[in-house]
């Protein structure tokens, strides 16, 4: 009977019909030139790689990651196919210590110097050889003023009983010690076992207080009232800020931290040279000024800052004044002092 | 080429597409992963080859039992909730759905095309403080003011079941379906009542589906990391937790080798009684 | 049935009540059914409620828009991510349904030395924690020189769908009833006719169930496809989640509505003729 023998034939011409699907669908050996970048997904937005297309012909393919550590693990393993990848400041040092990273030849990169000063003696990775920098922005922490009438000024904050059940703590270990380490007055980046204790033993007596550790959606929680006060990235809550104007990101007295987010050519890169080519579009102080409009992302292009409209120069949540910033530092890799790092973090998820 | 050897090169032949594509790509990589859980690391989660039983010995530590023992808990209640809803569930679309059958299977695996973290969203929208939920508590009276659900380890048994209700239907369903009614036409008739013919024919006939459902469930029920994290708080890390930051944040391979290995042999001697008693099942059968 | 009026203890409240009860476990299924599908569909709709929401976020109502629709149709990256993951997702499942019944009827009918020790090894991805296989995987790929791309991304989402459409088959072939293959056989069929017309066609509805496991599997997988994909083969999942970084917006929603809608018109169009011929015997 025809229906019986239809199904099966069906599967089988389903199959066919995918496989052939696939492979039209595979990337052709493109005629053009190919850049392929592994980014952030919305730090680099379509238009800027359109424009950058029509400029100079050279076909681009983004593909996007979720974490620094997903990056590394994925480069560690091999044979990535990519030219240029977008990690964060740890991540650089990380990528270089393993070698799966090249240094950069700064002639290649005519505009090199439209990279303000703050920017181009950075600690992470003196003298900008395995990455450039592309935008930045701070660790700090958010409030909803629905919720906490007075202004929220210090990390203190997250350890008052008063808020008890409405805090979260980023869940990244690096982040939560921003927090604890400069609560107690130490530095961010310390590697003193003592001091790395003594902050374990802050977040250790912090847990109880807490609502959670979240990295994930904790935005939309303090915008909906479910979290009175997060710890916070600045991009992440700039988004939810433009529409809650209840949401307050604020850089703590202690000084909390600067992040950055660069461009680093890959090792075995297939094409290194369209890489320099784009580095140096983003460079151009009218790219990096659509970067910031369309992002809402801080640029390292000094000039750039000129070119944008007010409301997101003026933004603080974007551009922290200058007071504030001069008590932030990087948050580097933790180096030699990883293990007090990652036992003590340890000890913190595990307590009950 | 006797009869014998025609029907064994068959069989072979249908074991071996499946049979390679587990020896290539899962044995051979996993017997790496056990020897990286041997193996030494450097300060930048590089693996040292060397033979050590250091990771193991880490393990023993205090500080990791209540994670292994939460992960278990949480496994087995997921899973009893998951088979106790889904078998009703199963039964309906196999025995009274009817033609609606492959309309409700599809129905169900409808929200898992929306992406995960869209689906979380909404149980924000739902569980929040000011959510829906208790928006219409407190509209109701039945509340003075927000419960806290999210958060919670109720909220977390709610997200694992969302999440893993199909996989314990469909095995079911599988199983409840080709079962033939003229078996159970064959119990009435012999003076058994309807509870008693679903107890004695179709009950036991189900059981390869529910054993499926269990394997299904439970097992993947230990190794989720992502639900505890936003619907329970994260406060509480439990087995897959632990090995995705040791493998991503602390490029610990090793111990997160270490920690594979375990949760391989704690839920391999749980598949193998599984894989026995479907046997068993089975041969009575045929 | 048993003579009511010798029996004195059996008042007629109490048959009522006995009459009621087997009523009641009767629609049991069906309560626990309708109660199962409102818990799994009230959050979608809430989903697809915030699609319109006037605003960025997805947990705060603000208003009506049609906006985020169209932000759908214009993100060329965000369709490319969805073509990706259908296209994955649709010849994965394909290939894992048919591998997994040909080995699921192979165990449950066939006699092979260490076919308990094979059928464990084959419910090995169930065990392992994704991540664990998935590095594995991809650590494995490299030292063999294998291309990252949409083969070894289907390879990787066949790895971990195939347990399921392994067991899903198998139990549908250990509840087949044998008697209607004896039968075909009684009748004349030699070995390739009984399968290809008694066996497949029973086994058709539990086929059908494995391939849509699979495909979702497949579709929403996040963590084995992190590691798998290869230049320009990010698929969806990954796509959103790297969007997390700076927040997710109701355009995740729109597309997300979207999807359903076309998947329930799908199901309706092909399975409405379709498995109405199959199912009926």
């Amino acid at each position: 009977m025809k229906p019986r023998h239809a199904n099966i034939r069906t599967v089988l011409t389903a199959s066919a019909f995918g496989i052939a699907l696939a492979a039209l669908a595979l990337p052709t050996a493109a005629s053009a030139e190919a850049l392929h970048i592994y980014a952030w997904a919305d730090e680099l937005p379509d238009e800027i790689v359109q424009d950058f297309q029509k400029e100079t012909g050279i076909e681009v393919t983004v593909d996007t990651f979720d974490s620094n550590e997903s990056l590394i693990a994925k480069l560690e393993a091999g044979a990535s196919g990519y030219d240029l990848v977008n990690p964060s400041q740890y991540a650089v040092q990380i990528l270089a210590k393993k070698g799966l990273v090249t240094e950069l030849d700064h002639s290649k990169i005519a505009n090199i110097g439209n990279i303000s000063e703050v920017f181009q003696k950075v600690s992470y990775d003196p003298g900008n050889k395995h990455s450039m920098p592309y935008i930045w922005g701070t660790t700090g922490l958010a409030y909803n003023s629905d919720c906490i009438k007075e202004p929220v000024k210090s990390w203190k904050a997250f350890w008052d009983e008063k808020y008890k059940g409405r805090i979260y703590m980023l869940d990244n270990m690096l982040a939560a010690y921003i927090a604890a380490l400069q609560v107690n007055g130490y530095s961010a980046n310390s590697s003193n076992p003592d001091e790395i204790a003594k902050a374990t033993e802050s977040l250790i007596k912090q847990k109880p207080l807490l609502a959670g550790y979240n990295s994930t959606n904790f935005a939309d929680l303090v915008a909906s009232g479910e979290a009175c006060l997060v710890e916070s990235w600045s991009g992440s809550v700039i988004n939810v800020m433009k529409e809650n104007p209840h949401v307050q990101y604020v850089v703590p007295d202690e000084g909390g931290t600067m992040w950055v987010d660069g461009y680093s050519i890959t090792k075995n890169a297939p094409n290194a040279e369209a890489a320099y080519k784009f580095l140096n579009y983003l460079l151009q102080p009218d790219v990096a000024a659509k970067v910031t409009t369309l992002t809402s992302i801080a640029s390292v292009v000094e000039k750039s800052k000129a070119l944008l409209p007010p409301e997101v120069a003026n933004n603080t949540a974007i551009f922290p004044p200058e007071d504030k910033l001069a008590k932030a530092d990087f948050i580097l890799d933790t180096g030699d002092a990883t293990k007090h790092y990652q036992d003590g973090w340890t000890k913190v998820k595990a307590a009950q | 080429m006797t009869r014998s050897s025609r029907q064994r090169m068959i069989t072979l032949a249908m074991l071996a597409p499946s049979t390679v594509l587990m020896l290539v790509f899962m044995v051979v990589p996993m017997l790496i992963v056990v020897g990286y859980s041997f193996a030494d690391r450097d300060s930048y989660g590089g693996v040292v080859p060397a033979f050590t039983l250091a990771s193991y010995g880490e393990l023993l530590q205090p500080v990791y039992f209540p994670i292994f023992y939460n992960s278990l808990k949480l496994a087995a209640i997921n899973t009893i909730w998951c088979v106790l809803i889904a078998y009703p569930v199963a039964y309906f679309i196999a025995f009274r759905a009817g033609r609606a059958a492959p309309v409700l299977l599809v129905l169900m695996l409808v929200p898992f095309w929306i992406n995960f973290l869209i689906r979380v969203s909404a149980w924000v929208v739902l569980l929040g403080r000011n959510g829906l939920i208790n928006a219409s508590l407190q509209a109701f009276g039945l509340a003075d003011e927000p419960v806290r659900m999210l958060g919670t380890y109720g909220a977390v048994q709610v997200g694992l079941l969302y999440a893993f209700l199909p996989s314990a239907v469909f095995p079911i369903y599988a199983a409840l379906q080709p079962i033939n009614r003229s078996l159970l036409e064959a119990a009435r008739d012999l003076g058994a009542g309807p509870t008693e013919a679903f107890a004695r024919v179709t009950l036991p006939l189900s059981l390869p589906g529910i054993m499926a459902a269990i394997l299904f469930v439970f097992v993947p029920s230990m190794g989720v990391f992502a639900i505890p994290v936003l619907l329970g708080g994260g406060k509480d890390i439990i087995i897959g937790n632990l090995i995705v930051q040791l493998f991503l944040e602390f490029r610990n391979i090793p111990l997160g080798s270490a920690v594979s290995v375990v949760l391989l042999a704690l839920s391999s001697v749980g598949i193998l009684l599984c894989m026995r008693a479907l046997r068993r099942v089975e041969m009575n059968r045929v | 049935m048993t003579d009511l009026a010798a029996a004195p203890i059996f008042t007629s409240s109490r048959l009522r009540w006995d009459r009621w009860r087997t009523a009641a476990l009767g629609q049991f299924p069906l309560i626990v059914t309708i109660a199962a599908y409102l818990f799994l569909f009230v959050p979608l709709l809430v989903l697809m409620a915030y699609s319109f929401n006037a605003s960025r976020s997805t947990v705060v109502w603000s208003g009506f828009t049609f906006d985020w629709y169209v932000q759908v149709f214009e993100d060329r990256r965000l369709r490319g991510a969805l073509a990706n993951s259908a296209i994955i997702a649709l010849v994965s499942a394909a290939l894992s349904t048919t591998i997994g019944t040909v080995t699921a009827l192979a165990i449950v009918r066939r006699n092979f030395p260490g076919r308990d020790a094979l059928s464990t090894v084959l419910m090995a991805p169930l065990v392992l924690p994704e991540i664990v296989i998935a590095v594995a995987f991809l650590v494995f790929m490299v030292f063999v020189n294998v291309k990252l791309g949409f083969f070894t991304l289907i390879a990787g989402h066949i790895l971990v769908s195939l347990p399921f459409t392994i067991l899903i088959v198998r139990a549908a072939a250990s509840a087949l009833d044998r008697r209607l293959e004896e039968a075909a056989a009684d009748l004349g069929a030699d070995e390739v006719q009984t399968f290809v017309r008694v066996t497949m066609p029973l086994l058709m509805p539990a086929v059908f169930t494995a391939f849509l496991m699979a495909a979702t599997l497949s579709f929403d997988n996040f963590v084995m496809s992190t590691f798998a994909t290869g230049v320009g083969t990010t698929t969806l999942p990954l796509h959103i989640y790297s969007l997390l970084k700076l927040g997710i917006t109701p355009k995740i929603n729109a597309m997300g509505t979207l999807l359903v809608l076309v998947n329930v018109l799908l199901v309706i169009i092909v399975l409405g003729r379709q498995l109405r011929l199959v199912l009926r015997r």
